[in-house]
């Protein structure tokens, strides 16, 4: 059971920090706190389905053509909401929240529920790892997190946009006196999340079945393991994935699966009195500072 | 001459202005409402279902009240409360909010979650407005009505209660032990209110009597989507039978789950996604083997042996395109409406003291089996469709078809094992 446990929650680990990283990203970067991510992931998976189901396209078709169109809405989305108001964090969030809520509930508008709405899974198999059953899409799941945050990586340190992201994350106004257009910037770090969170709804949506609520349960989701990591940093999504992660799978198995959300939510409130800008984060020390 | 001509010609027109002006006035429609959770499958469907009723009898003429013929017409509102982390009081607030903007002479579907229903009977009672809920299952309400009668007389149930249930699933699993000396249960709820007291009456009126052993039991929140722990479980502790009872449309994830970590025990209870015949192309062609009990005869299966289930299922996939997915809520849903229609007939008012006394002495052959209201105006399921209402245990075959196992009376085949499970004796 240890060793079962162990496994599903690396698995589990690996969803969530999947599924945080696109939002982080956006808000390391531009500052933005984009409450329609729920809505886009969402947003993709119908898409993807869409196209494979009404339209016959290939699966990797579909997929690029889904995560094309998130590329192209979350820039739209900055150029023609947020770039008026940006600044002023209030009104981000419910600007941004108002998007994703229209997108959300127009699919529930359309009669878009049923567990007919589903997507695939890649490969249809599964393993035995150290005498405990795993299947192929979970497996994708943990290797492509980890493939991309390492891409992440990789594209942040060592590639000019990347190099231009962590100018504008780490002072606007200084970047912005060696030429880096914050505004492209914040507008590429929305395409960004936006695509991010339509491959992570390409990897996790068939583990179950498409639905509007599933959209505020991502949001959610991506938030508290943000939060306990510290808004804006790649680290901590890591390390509260890990948190999080591990804390639902053990806490369901040796305490009972009605406590796993109670357990999650303490660990959030721990963490968040010992070190109130979440375990990476920078923010209420930098503001008690000044 | 001139001047008569005249006044026939005014008289003419004036008597062809008045007549079809008496004729083509609409009688003013009776309105029904319809507050649940459209946004789920079983809402979506139910409101359809509801739909269909009201256009057939409308096709007729519509409902006959006192003298006169008058259409019926459908008002909906998305109260939300099958979702996760969404309040009651918030739910409460759309069940008022229909009743007081749309002035609805009864009210059909009604809340998904039994604590919304319990909450909301004193709103119900409030406005006298007779509801018949098609979703909610706690016997708590019927206790309440039972108890309270002249203030809770307006709340009915037409589909099958946790009460009910525990006799399909009792019998069910009393099949299982029987045919293969099954006696390892490893239970599975959702943690709301009828799933919970599923649970508790089947273990402690059915397995605890019947030799079972109860090797766990794991109670999850609604919105919980991995089940890899509790599968683990199973394992474990060497149950032979999964008893899932599961309304969310994340439970699809454990029977993902179970297939996927190859979990060798049967899997019989209650997941919705499993109920309609699409779950086969939902799960990929695997689902072998599973048995669902769905909750009454008509919503996602039919039986020839009930020609009204039938009748309503052919109805509703050629008004909707498509048949109908749910395993409940949706037969009642219909039949509901039947039911109103007929109550208000006989009462001959609107009047929901009239409509209420009218409901109570209902007596209808429908697509559910017999419908006919005990003390606590619960609709009174059995085994036997020409006697009470029934539900149907179907089990998924190998080859993407579906037989009815229990009960007997609709029963087309018994219970078969997958491949891969063994009998014990």
């Amino acid at each position: 059971m240890l060793i079962g446990t162990t496994i599903y929650a690396l698995i589990n680990t690996a969803i969530l920090a999947l599924m945080a990283i696109g939002f982080n990203l956006t808000f390391g970067i531009s500052g933005i706190a984009n409450f329609a991510y729920g809505a886009v992931y969402i947003l993709a998976a119908y898409g993807v389905w869409m196209l494979l189901t009404l339209f016959q396209l290939p699966y990797p078709v579909a997929v690029l053509a889904a995560v094309g169109v998130n590329l192209l809405l979350g820039a739209l989305i900055y150029r023609f909401v947020l770039l008026r108001i940006r600044g002023q964090a209030l009104s981000e969030v419910i600007a941004t929240f108002g998007i994703g809520l229209a997108i959300l509930e127009l699919f529930r508008y359309l009669g878009l529920v049923g567990f007919e709405y589903h997507l695939p899974v890649f490969v249809d198999k599964s393993f035995v790892i150290a005498g405990t059953y795993v299947d192929f899409q979970r497996i994708a799941i943990v290797v492509f997190s980890a493939v991309l945050i390492l891409g992440l990586w990789f594209f942040t340190h060592h590639t000019a946009i990347g190099l231009a992201f962590r100018g504008i994350a780490q002072d606007e106004r200084t970047a912005l006196t060696f030429g880096i257009d914050s505004n492209k910037m914040a507008t590429l770090s929305m395409a960004m999340g936006a695509a991010l969170a339509a491959l992570a709804a390409v990897f996790i949506i068939p583990l179950g079945s498409i639905s509007p609520g599933e959209g505020y349960d991502v949001l959610i989701k991506a938030l508290a393991v943000c939060i306990i990591g510290g808004l804006g940093s790649t680290g901590g999504v890591i390390a509260a994935s890990f948190i999080v992660g591990f804390a639902e799978r053990f806490t369901d198995t040796y305490i009972g699966s009605h406590w796993t959300m109670i357990v999650s939510l303490a660990a959030i409130l721990v963490v968040l009195t010992v070190k109130p800008s979440g375990l990476f984060g920078n923010q209420k020390e930098l503001e008690e500072r000044i | 001459m001139k001047k008569m001509c005249l006044l026939g010609l005014i008289l003419a027109v004036a008597c062809v202005g008045f007549i079809p002006a008496q004729t083509t006035q609409a009688a003013e429609p009776v309105v029904i409402g319809v507050p649940t959770s459209t946004g789920f499958l079983e809402g979506k469907e139910a409101l359809k279902a509801v739909n269909l009723a009201v256009e057939e009898i409308n096709a007729r003429g519509g409902v006959t009240v006192g003298a006169e013929k008058r259409p019926f017409k459908v008002e909906s509102i998305d109260i939300r409360d099958a979702a996760p982390g969404v309040p009651v009081p918030e739910a409460l607030l759309g069940l008022e909010k229909i009743i007081l903007e749309k002035k609805p002479v009864a009210l059909v579907v009604g809340p998904f979650r039994s604590e919304a229903l319990m909450a909301g009977m004193d709103i119900i009672a409030k406005y006298k407005v007779p509801l018949l809920g098609t979703i909610a299952m706690s016997p708590a309400s019927e206790a309440k009505v039972k108890k309270e009668p002249e203030k809770y007389k307006y709340i009915f149930r037409t589909c099958l209660n946790a009460k009910f249930l525990v006799k399909y699933l009792a019998g069910t699993m009393a099949f299982i032990n029987k045919q293969y000396g099954f006696n390892k249960v490893y239970i599975m709820n959702q943690d709301v209110a009828w799933a919970r007291k599923t649970a508790e009456i089947i273990t402690k009126v059915y397995f605890d009597k019947a030799g079972w052993t109860v090797v766990g039991h794991e109670a999850y929140p609604t919105g919980t989507s991995d089940f890899s722990s509790g599968l683990m479980k199973v394992r474990a502790t060497g149950a032979q039978v999964i008893l899932p009872i599961f309304d969310m449309p994340q439970s699809g994830t454990l029977v993902k789950q179970w297939n996927a970590m190859k979990v060798p025990a049967l899997l019989a209870g209650f997941i919705s996604p499993l109920a309609g015949p699409g779950a086969w192309k939902t799960f990929d062609a695997k689902i072998g083997g599973a048995i669902n009990c769905n909750f009454e005869i008509g919503s996602g299966v039919y039986s020839d042996k009930v020609a009204k289930s039938k009748a309503f299922a052919k109805a509703y996939e050629k008004r909707w395109g498509g048949p109908v997915e749910a395993g409940h809520g949706i037969s009642p849903a219909y039949e509901s409406v039947y039911l109103l229609a007929e109550a208000i007939e006989r009462a001959g008012s609107l009047n929901a003291d009239a409509i209420v006394a009218a409901l109570e002495k209902t007596d209808r052959a429908g697509a559910m089996g017999r419908i006919k209201f005990d003390q606590g105006h619960q609709v009174v399921y059995d085994m036997d469709p020409e006697k009470a209402a029934v539900a149907a245990v179907l089990q998924w075959n190998t080859d993407g078809s579906r037989t009815i196992v229990f009960p007997p009376t609709i029963a087309d085949g018994k219970i078969k094992l997958p491949a891969g499970l063994k009998p014990v004796k």
